[in-house]
């Protein structure tokens, strides 16, 4: 008896929830106990982690969106010291491509089909963004504010993010009203339009 | 044996139920809740396009990028910082990336039972400016190709850096390394 290595018990499921399991197992030519095990051997590994099985999917549409957004995953450190230099041997270039780097994410959006271009972009970028502590960009009305609280960036990388930042807002139709950044926090806001 | 109405019973196998009632309790949920959890994520995930084994390649990725610190950087900045700085400061930036390899290499070595596929893994999931992977062993030696086409000449050589910091870490040695624009071509055997 094949079964007879390995003890086995039962768990009551949702039906209609083990149905469409059953059939996605057929799908992919696994037998749904096979399937059951590989799915709760995976919940049970994200939980040890102290991560749940809905985020790491959530992780996974994050790593999807960013590769369509043209964004690449990399060592944050690396990332750094190569901002440092480009910023200190050519600011304004390092600047300009950056700046460029945001109209053209911004525009990926704008010119989408989603319905709310500009909420489509504030939930990417704030997923894109998870080394800073904190990131928020809030609208209300015809303004817009961001936040970003990142002891972590270094002081170049910071000018830097933030000319990505008005690349985006601009090329949604805000500009900058007000902005204070310092090494690790950016606060803008930006007003439709300009006015 | 009454069942719930709209419920079914599904084996697995007792040793994964301990483990699936120790992880509920630490989240203060029943199993039944967990386990419903669970299938619920495995349909959505089927939805997108993938199974489990290729969520939990991408779990093994994310959770390396969290411990190493990971950000995402746009592809056209990457490839500006790459450019400007790799022509003025060559040997300071090839440097840094090995280094960079090298620590991932050690966490993989020390995480995995297999780091080598781990990091292929890696850069399959966080590298999609390539458009080819390819790490194979063969006896005591390892063949990693790597092709793009979007990928600069410089890029490619920090790439290639990167990649053999991360495979000397792993415990290989270089016995030839060949990189043009967009592609890399690596031969390591056992022993670093």
């Amino acid at each position: 008896m094949k079964a007879g290595k390995v003890k086995r018990k039962t768990l009551v499921a949702r039906e209609d929830l083990v149905d469409r399991l059953s059939e996605v197992a057929k799908q992919r030519g696994y037998s749904l106990y096979a399937m059951v095990n590989e799915v709760l051997e995976l919940a049970v590994k994200a939980e040890e982690t102290g991560v749940d099985l809905k985020r790491v999917v959530e992780e996974r549409d994050i790593l999807e969106a960013a590769r369509e957004a043209g964004f690449i995953l990399g060592l944050e450190s690396l990332w750094y010291e190569m901002a440092e230099l480009a910023y200190e041997k050519a600011r304004s270039r390092a600047l300009k491509s950056w700046f460029e780097a945001g109209v053209w994410l911004a525009k990926r959006y704008a010119t989408g089909e989603v319905e709310d271009a500009f909420a489509a972009f504030k939930k990417d970028l704030e997923a894109f963004t998870w080394n800073a502590l904190e990131f928020t960009i809030e609208k209300a009305g015809e303004k817009v504010s961001v936040r970003i609280i990142s002891p972590r960036f270094t002081e170049s990388y910071t000018v830097l993010f933030t000319s990505l930042l008005e690349g985006a807002l601009d090329t949604f139709g805000y500009k900058i009203a007000n902005k204070e950044i310092s090494r690790g926090a950016i606060r803008l806001e930006a007003l439709q339009g300009g006015s | 044996m009454t069942q719930p109405k709209g419920k079914k019973l599904v084996y697995v196998p007792e040793d994964l139920l301990e483990e699936v009632a120790k992880a509920s309790r630490g989240r203060g949920e029943t199993i039944s809740k967990f386990v419903e959890e669970a299938l619920r994520q495995a349909v959505r995930v089927n939805k997108a396009g993938y199974d489990p084994q290729q969520l939990a390649e991408y779990f093994e990725v994310m959770q390396a990028q969290r411990v190493l610190g990971g950000a995402f950087v746009p592809l056209e900045v990457l490839n500006y910082l790459t450019n400007k700085t790799c022509r003025e400061e060559k040997e300071q930036l090839s440097a840094k990336w090995y280094e960079s390899g090298k620590w991932h290499g050690k966490y993989l070595k020390e995480k995995f039972e297999n780091p080598t596929q781990a990091f292929k893994a890696f850069l399959e999931a966080s590298r999609w400016d390539l458009n080819e992977v390819e790490i194979k062993k063969e006896g005591e030696k390892v063949k990693v190709r790597c092709v793009s086409t979007v990928l600069t000449a410089e890029a490619t050589e920090l790439l290639a850096k990167f990649i053999e910091g991360a495979m000397h870490s792993i415990g290989y040695k270089t016995v030839k390394s060949e990189y043009v624009k967009g592609m890399i071509v690596l031969e390591l055997s056992e022993g670093f």
